[in-house]
């Protein structure tokens, strides 16, 4: 008898829960369909046709002035400014900026966070805590200074400019895989010691291969904050030959006819933009997912 | 200006072996177990991260101290004027009003993504564990912001945005959502919530699975609803994590900025949206003074060590783990 | 191990090469050789015409390639200071005379004084009082390139069915106390959505299908193509004295008054309010048949009179004030930027852009008038030929005391985000417009003060 009752409660419950996730679900994802669909609508029609699920005349005109298979003059008659978004050179630009950092940042930190979690020396624990507290350091503070350091050091509008000051360390990279290190069991390294392998050898030859887990979780969300990256390589590299993905939808913004945005045009750029991460979310989804239980900081 | 680094990073050092003392007995602890005198190869393992540590925060923490007591406008060289940029900010009202405003969108954007993320985390824990659903809800996080906050404008649009559009379909009034005083700032809040409450929802999923599954096992023999075994026992058994949640998205959401920048109104109306993030940057890229943003950001840092220390306090406090 | 050594070498190789040829990059194509400068402006409508000039001044000059680049005014600004500090601007910028004060006096444009005298420009061959605004302490800073006029754009079609004279247009009047005729013109254009129009006792202001005039309100600190003109026409000044005055003259009641009546308009259902107004601006606005009128610079002739426009449009000057007809008189000039790698051929390329061989073709494309003369004269036969009858900016530009300058300070960057941001209140009725302007006048008094 009590059971039925929990039963009935819990379906009328699960009614609503999943509705719930339902609603959550299609607020997530519509936006990126409301996106497409303006991409695909011709600019000169969104003032009249802005409301229905599908464009009137659908056209790909926005998509191809975006990337720049039209002419200054077609884009202006197509309701564009003369900008264009040569997405193929952004799009590399982010990947070379995106996996530079986090591969250098993956190795160097791996290394540091070992030496923190297994070497023994002076002041290790301080130094520590000092890394530590640099968490808490807002970038902004950083931020002004860097710019003008790099400025000084002649990297503006290079990849090392861009790249240098995350590349070597961050904080919460080091922090992150101390932590891991700290919970392998010492016995394994132990083991290597006896065999007379040196600190350097254990570390490439035991470490690594039994922390590519978390070591791949660390590199997938350096390389998604990188790939979100704005400020940064906008003050830094906004000449098209270093400019990434964000900062050349920034630029396209601010390229719209002298008037208004260029609606169309944005949201064509935009689902440019969202593509490869569609794309990683089809390949690494799983894994991405997953790496959120690790991160889920222990 | 090397040799300053140089200088510091061996201070840091410095300070490192007088606080070590008290740990002392600790550490001998651990040496017994790891091999002695690592000293050098230790030097080999953290010489990257050592020196981007020096070069990248150490020394522009320095110099960003050094240019706040100066005029630098980033072209010409700087000159000294004392504290007279922290006086000057005392007096700023837009300062203050910025600091107001992300205060205010601190707020909004924190409890509505917490909120949110709490809900869908134990909806994937209790009621789903499908990873298509977990991959659907991360896929905001992974658009950079400047995409996010265009589509939001499209979407927010006063004339021809779809938000309206169903609004007005509603019957009810619509609003220019970044053109207005009143809504300018919960809309930018909106926006963030909407790309960063999928991310949160998985790290607070990440938490619920460290409880052990027994727990609710031994709630649901004893008749407990699932309402009542998320307040009794998910919310108190994950407060340490929520707490680390909350701290790291307090500290992102004081920052933020990408949002505003691409916002046609760049900060207003009527300064309604000019947070502390692009008003540093404002004052630093468009009007030339960098010596006066670098003592505001100075002023952020300070707001933000006490805001985290107080944060990590109240975690502390909160330790009534599983253990 | 060593694989993984080597990678990890092969990394750093990598980086270091990138950060070498950024640096050398600087300093390629010193002084032979082909030079590529860059050129940015913001009107989208002027970038086919000079890029025609660009082409014609590479054909002149084979070894300097010029690459435009275009940004939206509202970023425009921004972007350029930013770039400053980074030191990228571009090597020759179109500039603006509110703006050049604060670039002069941070050193980030060229005094080109002694090369427009070796090279023995002709400075009385522009436009009356264009080729002084360029100059501050005695040195100059720029050639005019254009000049600009304010009026009124309509749509032809609702004239009509509003059976008003397009003729009568041109004898408006205005006040700031009932708005005069044009107040009446806008009421009669405003159309609800039962067909009422604003002059009716039944008019809905709450459902209006067509307002009669769209407005921009986001219009800086001189309001140049709105409020700006019409104040003045109120007898109000800008400054103590123009240009590089000290003094501003915000709190000045003839300017509250304008403000509050631009604001009026839309408490009145004559206008969309400001936070309802459109993103995509008052030309869609008016193409989709949603608005009657707007207030118009000459630069944006093309963008009502040419192919793009759906439905039909005419000018209009401006009504006149207690003071009379008063419009802004702007021109813009092009600046070189102090970081350029190649002062030399940036100079040849303002030279070009100041003389008839650009001004020539800026003329024949139609879009705006070019400074020198002969080349307006030229741009207004182009406008002509094509049938597009843009008389009234050139008539407002030639009529003695129907003009005025642009305000020409330091500091304008603050003033117009201040300005901007005060009015922002009034436009959202969150404020009057004398609390905002006596808030304005304090914030600019407390700019002008700084060194």
């Amino acid at each position: 008898m009590a059971r039925t009752t929990t039963a009935r409660r819990w379906s009328i419950g699960r009614v609503l829960a999943w509705a719930f996730l339902g609603v959550a679900l299609v607020v997530t994802i519509f936006p990126f369909y409301w996106m497409l669909r303006t991409a695909l609508t011709p600019a000169h029609e969104l003032a009249t046709d802005n409301t229905g699920l599908w464009p009137a005349h659908p056209t790909l005109i926005n998509f191809r002035r975006v990337t720049g298979a039209t002419t200054v003059a077609q884009n202006q008659a197509a309701g564009g400014s003369g900008a264009q978004l040569n997405f193929l050179l952004y799009l590399r630009n982010s990947i070379i900026y995106s996996t530079l950092i986090a591969a250098a940042q993956t190795l160097f930190c791996a290394m540091a966070g070992y030496a923190f979690a297994r070497l023994a020396f002076r002041g290790r624990d301080a130094l520590f805590g000092v890394f530590v507290m640099a968490l808490m350091v807002p970038p902004i503070f950083t931020l002004l200074p860097n710019f003008a350091l790099v400025k000084s050091l002649g990297w503006l509008g290079s990849f090392a400019g861009m790249v240098a000051p995350s590349m070597l360390m961050t904080p919460f990279a080091v922090f992150f895989l101390r932590q891991f290190f700290l919970n392998i069991p010492r016995e394994v390294e132990e083991a290597a010691t006896i065999d007379g392998a040196g600190r350097w050898i254990q570390f490439w030859r035991v470490i690594i291969p039994m922390s590519r887990g978390p070591l791949f979780t660390i590199g997938l969300i350096t390389t998604v904050w990188a790939w979100k990256d704005y400020l940064w390589p906008l003050l830094v590299g906004p000449n098209p030959g270093t400019r990434v993905l964000t900062v050349g939808l920034g630029i396209f913004l601010q390229q719209s006819p002298n008037t208004a945005p260029d609606w169309t045009g944005l949201m064509a750029g935009s689902v440019l933009t969202v593509i490869p991460v569609g794309l990683l979310m089809v390949f690494f989804g799983r894994r991405l997912v997953e790496s959120m239980n690790f991160t889920g900081i222990k | 200006m090397g040799t300053t680094s140089v200088d510091a990073a061996e201070s840091g050092l410095a300070v490192a072996t007088a606080a070590d003392r008290p740990r002392r007995r600790e550490r001998a602890r651990r040496r017994a177990a790891a091999p002695r005198g690592d000293g050098r190869i230790a030097l080999l393992f953290l010489a990257p991260a050592l020196l981007g540590f020096a070069v990248f925060y150490v020394y522009p923490a320095i110099r960003g101290a050094y240019y706040s007591t100066t005029d630098y406008n980033l072209l010409s060289p700087p000159r000294g004027v004392g504290m007279a940029n922290y006086t000057a900010l005392v007096h700023d009202a837009l300062f203050w009003n910025a600091l107001k405003v992300t205060g205010y969108y601190v707020v909004l954007n924190i409890v509505s993504q917490t909120v949110l993320a709490l809900v869908l985390a134990a909806l994937m824990f209790r009621l789903t564990r499908s990873v298509v659903v977990r991959a659907m809800l991360l896929v905001p996080w992974l658009v950079p912001n400047v995409t996010v906050g265009l589509l939001f404008l499209w979407l927010f649009d006063a004339d021809l945005g779809l938000v309206n559009h169903l609004i007005s379909a509603a019957g009810l009034s619509t609003h220019g959502w970044f053109s207005s005083t009143t809504w300018a700032m919960p809309t930018i809040a909106l926006t963030n919530t909407w790309a960063y409450t999928g991310y949160t929802a998985l790290l607070l999923y990440a938490g619920m699975l460290q409880i052990p599954g027994q727990v609710y096992e031994a709630a649901m023999l004893d008749g407990a609803s699932e309402l009542r075994m998320f307040f009794r026992l998910t919310l108190p058994l994950m407060r340490p994590v929520l707490a680390l949640v909350l701290v790291v998205s307090v500290i992102g959401s004081f920052q933020m900025f990408d949002t505003v920048a691409i916002t046609p109104t760049h900060g207003g109306p009527v300064n309604a949206t000019r947070v502390i993030y692009y008003y540093i940057y404002e004052l630093a890229f468009t009007h030339f003074r960098m010596g006066y943003a670098s003592a505001a950001a100075m002023s952020l840092v300070l707001i933000l060590g006490a805001l985290t220390l107080l944060q990590m306090r109240l975690l502390r406090a909160s330790r009534s783990d599983l253990a | 191990m060593r694989t993984r050594a080597r990678w990890t070498a092969a990394l750093i190789a990598a980086v270091l090469p990138l950060a070498t040829t950024a640096c050398s990059s600087g300093g390629s194509g010193s002084s032979n050789g082909p030079v590529t400068l860059t050129y940015a402006l913001w009107d989208n409508n002027q970038q086919p015409a000079y890029q025609a000039c660009a082409d014609a001044f590479t054909a002149a000059h084979p070894d300097i390639h010029v690459k435009i680049t275009q940004s939206a005014w509202n970023q425009y600004w921004q972007n350029l200071t930013t770039q400053m500090t980074s030191g990228n601007a571009p090597d020759v910028f179109t500039d603006h005379v509110a703006y050049y004060p604060q670039f002069v006096k941070n050193n980030q444009i060229l005094d080109i004084t002694s090369r427009v005298a070796a090279d023995k420009v002709d400075l009385n061959q522009y436009q009356g009082g264009l080729a002084d605004l360029w100059v501050k302490d005695g040195k100059r800073y720029g050639l005019p390139k254009d000049w600009d006029t304010v009026a009124i754009a309509y749509n032809t079609g609702m004239l009509k069915s509003a059976h008003v004279d397009p003729a009568g247009l041109a004898n408006l009047t205005w006040n700031p106390t009932d708005g005069g005729t044009f107040e009446q013109l806008i009421a009669k254009l405003t159309v609800d959505q039962k067909g009422h129009n604003g002059l009716d006792p039944s008019f809905d202001k709450n459902h209006v299908k067509i307002h009669g005039i769209e407005l921009i309100y986001d219009d800086g600190a001189t309001g140049q193509s709105t409020w700006g003109n019409f104040a003045v026409a109120n007898g109000f000044t800008f400054l103590d004295k123009n240009p590089f005055g000290t003094k501003y003259h915000y709190s000045d009641p003839a300017l509250a008054q304008t403000v509050d009546w631009f604001a009026s308009l839309a408490k009145k259902g004559y206008a969309a309010p400001y936070d309802k107004a459109s993103t995509l601006g008052p030309d869609a606005v008016l193409n989709a048949g949603r608005a009657a009128m707007t207030m118009t610079g000459s630069w944006n002739i093309n963008t009502y009179l040419g192919s793009s426009a759906t439905q039909k449009f005419a000018f209009a000057p401006l009504p006149a004030g207690p003071r009379g007809r008063k419009t802004f008189i702007n021109g813009l000039s092009d600046a070189i930027y102090t970081g350029t790698k190649h002062p030399d051929q940036a100079w040849q390329w303002v030279k070009f852009l100041a003389s008839t061989s650009c001004q020539d073709i800026v003329a024949s494309k139609g879009v705006v008038f070019p400074a020198i003369k002969t080349s307006s004269q030229k741009a207004l036969a182009t406008h002509q030929a094509a049938g597009r009858n843009v008389k009234v900016f050139v008539d407002e530009a030639t009529t003695p005391g129907e003009t005025f300058s642009y305000p020409i300070t330091d500091h304008a960057d603050q003033i117009t985000q201040e300005v901007q941001t005060d009015l922002e209140g009034v436009w959202l009725g969150k404020s009057t417009a004398a609390d905002a302007l006596a808030k304005a006048q304090k914030a600019v008094d407390g700019f002008m003060s700084q060194p």
